[in-house]
């Protein structure tokens, strides 16, 4: 249940950002997920694919980097990196 | 032509939000209302469902829930199953109950240490009490891993297991496949016990109630993916007849229905109630827990759910041993089966308790209509209850306060709807 509300939140501030920046499209997306954020990048990838379609990040490339530090200040949260746009 | 590409730097936290909704109302210094909202999507998949073979229904329903997709997978293959007259041989029960057990540990353990404990020991969030309890968080992490591991071998992957059909397995595990489990399992059967000492020494707030516990009982073992339904006021059901003891109510204040019993009553789902009515069913090292923690046979403080989670790992981590030490592959990884006409019904032991589903088939083995009830929704009722009586001596306190209180209670059920740190939004209308 949690991912449905996580990945729409995160696709509403690409699209977000994307359109503050005239982009067209948004090809890729980095995240970091920390060690306590309760997903895997699979899993998040499937989510990702799953809720970007019609969206302006749909077909993005995403690269995902998971943290093993549960002592990292935000083990429990995922960070939007960077995104790119076209 | 080839475009050009800008990345731009965001560094921003991604958010899971409004999950859940509180909303009190005090009047006078009495508390008139707690509702609390909860969004559900069983009903969603409930609708999906109709027109789908039957044969597709647990991989559907097991992307309902990130954190228990097994038990979906589970309650939904039993009701086909139940619905096409289908034996499951018992190595393949044995197999699903092993994939059953990954679950509870890979979810108990995340409920207790990551979400839970910190309101214990007074910290916002894991994180913060990892800097101070390093150990723990890190044992923590290692026997959830554990748990992941037997997911990810059964299941093909780790979230939202794809090897899992009606009648069994799309292939089945070899014993040197499995022998690997082995030692972490054991190693974090060991630390599970350990785990569970400084959870006895935690000051739990003196608050009890009388639930009516309903759990599932079998014969022989304590209940995960089979048994009767059973109650303790004496109902003793086949999980066919659940619809005669629970039917669900709207409510105005959710999206989420209110289940109730013929007479209006409320019931409890979940460990407590697991354990209530199934002590005589823990493994030997789980009641050795049980007891280490000083916990008597029947608990009704919702607050000492997160030790009773503890033993629950301890014996699912006991019974997973004892599941890959005794496994012999038979020769078929599903019994076959062809879909017929009728209506099956279909109950596991989720985490948070028992979760029912129902499905009614046509000749051509598609279904015509779907019910599924999560553990959460049936509780909603009692963590409505809990709140009203726990939070009434604390209204006097500030709204961010309360919501601390308010959060503590309701993660005693549930962190499907309070994963994250900060996840309620809290009304408080004062009057
Ligand atoms: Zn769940």
């Amino acid at each position: 249940m949690h991912e449905h509300s996580l990945i729409a939140n995160l696709l509403s501030r690409i699209d977000a950002i994307a359109c503050q920046h005239s982009a067209k499209r948004v090809v890729g997306v980095s995240v970091w997920i920390g060690a306590l954020a309760h997903i895997s990048a699979g899993h998040f990838r499937e989510h990702f694919e799953d809720g970007s379609r019609g969206s302006l990040a749909q077909g993005a490339r995403l690269d995902i980097e998971v943290s093993d530090d549960p002592e990292h200040p935000q083990a429990q949260d995922i960070l939007l990196r960077s995104i790119e746009v076209v | 032509m080839t475009e050009t590409t800008r990345t731009i730097e965001v560094n921003q936290l991604a958010r899971v939000e409004g999950e859940g909704a509180l909303h009190l109302a005090i009047d006078g210094g009495q508390l008139t209302v707690a509702e609390l909202r909860i969004f559900e999507p069983p009903r969603y998949f409930e609708a999906l469902l109709r027109g789908r073979d039957c044969r597709e229904a647990p991989d559907i329903t097991a992307r309902i829930c990130g954190i228990c997709p097994v038990a979906y997978l589970m309650s939904s293959c039993a009701a086909i199953e139940d619905l096409c007259g289908l034996r499951v041989p018992a190595p393949l029960v044995d197999l699903r109950r092993l994939l059953y057990c990954g679950e509870w540990i890979e979810s108990h353990v995340l409920h207790m240490f990551m979400l839970h404990l910190p309101d214990f020991l007074g910290y916002p969030d894991a994180v913060s009490m990892a800097r101070e309890h390093g150990d723990l968080v890190r044992a923590a992490l290692r026997i959830k891993k554990a748990g992941n591991g037997i997911v990810a071998l059964l299941g093909g992957r780790e979230i939202h297991p794809i090897n899992v059909r009606i009648g069994g397995f799309y292939r089945l595990p070899t014993r040197a496949e499995l022998a690997p489990l082995r030692d972490e399992l054991a190693f974090a059967l060991d630390a599970a016990e350990q785990a569970l000492v400084p959870l006895a020494a935690l000051d739990f707030p003196d608050f009890e109630r009388d639930y009516t516990f309903v759990a599932l009982r079998h014969d022989s073992e304590y209940p995960m993916g089979r048994g009767r339904l059973v109650s303790s006021d004496g109902v003793d059901l086949p999980v066919a007849r659940y619809d005669d003891y629970l039917t669900e109510h709207h409510v105005r204040h959710s999206t989420s229905l209110h289940s109730r019993t013929a007479d209006g009553g409320v019931v409890h789902l979940g460990p407590l109630a697991r354990y209530a009515l199934n002590h005589d069913r823990l493994t030997p090292r789980a009641r050795a827990a049980a007891a280490a923690a000083g916990l008597p046979p029947v608990v009704r403080n919702p607050f000492r759910s997160i030790q009773v989670r503890g033993v629950e790992v301890v014996l699912a981590l006991e019974e997973a041993l004892r599941l890959i030490d005794g496994y012999v592959p038979g020769d078929t990884p599903a019994a076959a089966f062809e879909p017929r006409a009728g209506i099956g019904y279909g109950a596991t032991e989720a985490p948070r308790g028992v979760l029912y589903h129902r499905y009614a088939v046509d000749a051509a083995g598609l279904i015509t209509d779907a019910k599924i009830v999560a553990p959460t929704s049936v509780n909603q009722a009692v963590i409505e209850a809990d709140l009203r009586h726990y939070v009434e001596p604390n209204l006097h306190q500030p709204d961010e306060a309360l919501r601390a209180v308010c959060e503590t209670a309701i993660r005693n059920y549930d962190p499907c709807i309070s994963c994250s740190a900060h996840f309620l939004k809290l009304t408080v209308e004062r009057r």
